[in-house]
C-alpha cells in the first residue's frame, strides 16, 4: 500500500489459514511518501491455525517518509479449539462441515466484500481444500 | 430409554465418575443434584461423547444402541442433545447459518428431506417466539456477545429444532435471572413429551419450581447416592449436600 497523497487513508484485512504441516506468512508494506501528509492505514492480520504442526508469522513492513503518517498494525492469531469443534459436533455436524463452518465465519470480513458467486464458490473450495485437515 | 450401568469415567488421570448406575425412561425427566465436583457434568459430557473424558468402565444404552460406540454426531443423529452450560462462541458464524447446518445434517443423517430456506425461516421465527428470541439476535455471529440469558434461550431453540429424543441440560439455569429462567423453564417444558427423556442437572432446588422432575438423583463422589421424588430436592434446599460430602451450608 503506497500513499503518495496527502489526506490518503487505507485498509488492509488479511486473513490466513494453516492446516497439517503449513506455515503462513504475510508480508505487506505500507508506505507513505514524503509528501503524503496525514496519510492513514490500518492492517488487521488474522491467522487461524488447524492442527498443531502448523504456523503462522506476520512480517509487516512500515515505511513513512512523512512523519505524520498513522500507521495502525493489529495481528492475531487464533485456533480452532476442541470445544468450539466438540459443540459443532454435538449439534450433528460431521468433522468436515464443522471446520468448513468455523473457517468460512474466520474469513467472512473478507469474502462478504466479493460478488455473491464469487463468495459461494469460495466458501465450497475452502471447504473442499481443507477436507481431512482435522484428526 | 437411557440405561447406564456401573460407569466409570476418567479425565487425564482423574476418575470422576466411579460406578454410576441411572436409568431414564422415555417420557420422564430425572433431575440431577449433588455438591461441586460430584460429576454432574463429566456425566453430561460422557453422554455426549466428548474426548477428553475416558470411559474406563460401565455401560450406556440409548434405546437399545451402545451409545459409547458412537462419536458425538452419530449420537446427536441418534436423538442425544446437550444444553452446554458454557456454550461456545463462533465469530463470522451468524447463529441462523448455525442452525440451519445443524438442523439439516441431522435431518439428512436420519434421512430426512432438508429444509428448504423459507421453511427454515418460518419454523425458527416460530420457536424464536415461543423463546422470546430477538430475530436481530439470530443475525448475529454464534453466542459472540450474547448475555448469559440468551446463550441459554439459543441452547433450547437448538433443543427445539433437532428434536432430540434425550435432552440433557447442565446447569441452564446457570447465570439466569427469574424472567429469564421462566422463558427458558417454559420452552423445556413445552418439549416434554411421551416419546422424550430429560435429565436436567442442577445445583438448586429453584429450576425444579419450574421444570417438576419425575424423579431427582443426588450425585455424590462419582455416584448416585440417593434417588427420590421431587420433595427430595425441596429436603436438599435445606439441609444442603453436608450429608453427601459437600460443604456444608448455613441455610
Amino acid at each position: 500500500m503506497i500513499h503518495l497523497g496527502r489526506d490518503t487513508s487505507s485498509r488492509i484485512i488479511s486473513k490466513g489459514i494453516a492446516a497439517g504441516h503449513s506455515n503462513n506468512t504475510y508480508r505487506g508494506l505500507v508506505s507513505a511518501h514524503r509528501k503524503a501528509t496525514n496519510a492513514r492505514n490500518f492492517t488487521c492480520c488474522d491467522s487461524l491455525l488447524i492442527g498443531d504442526k502448523c504456523g503462522a508469522h506476520t512480517v509487516p513492513y512500515i515505511e513513512a517518509k512523512n512523519a505524520s503518517a498513522t500507521f495502525e498494525h493489529e495481528a492475531t492469531t487464533s485456533k480452532i479449539s476442541d470445544d468450539q469443534l466438540f459443540y459443532c459436533l454435538s449439534r450433528g455436524l460431521s468433522e468436515e462441515e464443522a471446520v468448513a463452518l468455523i473457517v468460512n465465519g474466520f474469513v467472512r470480513d473478507v469474502l462478504q466484500h466479493l460478488p455473491m458467486e464469487f463468495m459461494a464458490e469460495t466458501q465450497k473450495l475452502i471447504g473442499i481444500s481443507l477436507e481431512g485437515s482435522v484428526g | 430409554m437411557l440405561e447406564i450401568k456401573n460407569l466409570h469415567a476418567k479425565i487425564e488421570d482423574r476418575e470422576i465418575l466411579k460406578g454410576l448406575d441411572l436409568t431414564l425412561p422415555a417420557g420422564e425427566v430425572h433431575a440431577i443434584m449433588g455438591p461441586n465436583g460430584s460429576g454432574k457434568s463429566t456425566l453430561a459430557y460422557v453422554l455426549a461423547g466428548k474426548e477428553d473424558y475416558e470411559v474406563t468402565d460401565g455401560s450406556i444404552t440409548w434405546n437399545g444402541e451402545d451409545l459409547l460406540a458412537m462419536d458425538p454426531s452419530e449420537r446427536a443423529v441418534a436423538g442425544v442433545f446437550l444444553a452446554f452450560q458454557y456454550p461456545m462462541e463462533i465469530p463470522g458464524v451468524a447463529t441462523m447459518t448455525f442452525l440451519r447446518s445443524a438442523v439439516n445434517a441431522v435431518r439428512k443423517a436420519r434421512d430426512e428431506e432438508e429444509y428448504s430456506t423459507p421453511d427454515f425461516l418460518r419454523l425458527v421465527k416460530e420457536k424464536a417466539k415461543e423463546l422470546q428470541i430477538d430475530v436481530e439476535m439470530l443475525r448475529r455471529p454464534l453466542n459472540v456477545g450474547f448475555s448469559g440469558g440468551e446463550k441459554k434461550r439459543n441452547e433450547i431453540l437448538q433443543m427445539a429444532l433437532l428434536e432430540p429424543g434425550l435432552c440433557v441440560l447442565d446447569e441452564t439455569d446457570s447465570g439466569l435471572d427469574i424472567d429469564a429462567l421462566r422463558i427458558v423453564a417454559d420452552g423445556v417444558n413445552a418439549l416434554r413429551s411421551k416419546e422424550r427423556a430429560m435429565l436436567v442437572i442442577t445445583h438448586y432446588q429453584r429450576l425444579l419450581n419450574y421444570i417438576v422432575p419425575d424423579k431427582v438423583h443426588v450425585m455424590s463422589d462419582g455416584r448416585v447416592a440417593r434417588s427420590g421424588g421431587p420433595e427430595l430436592a425441596l429436603e436438599l434446599e435445606k439441609s444442603g449436600y453436608a450429608e453427601f460430602g459437600g460443604e456444608a451450608t448455613a441455610a
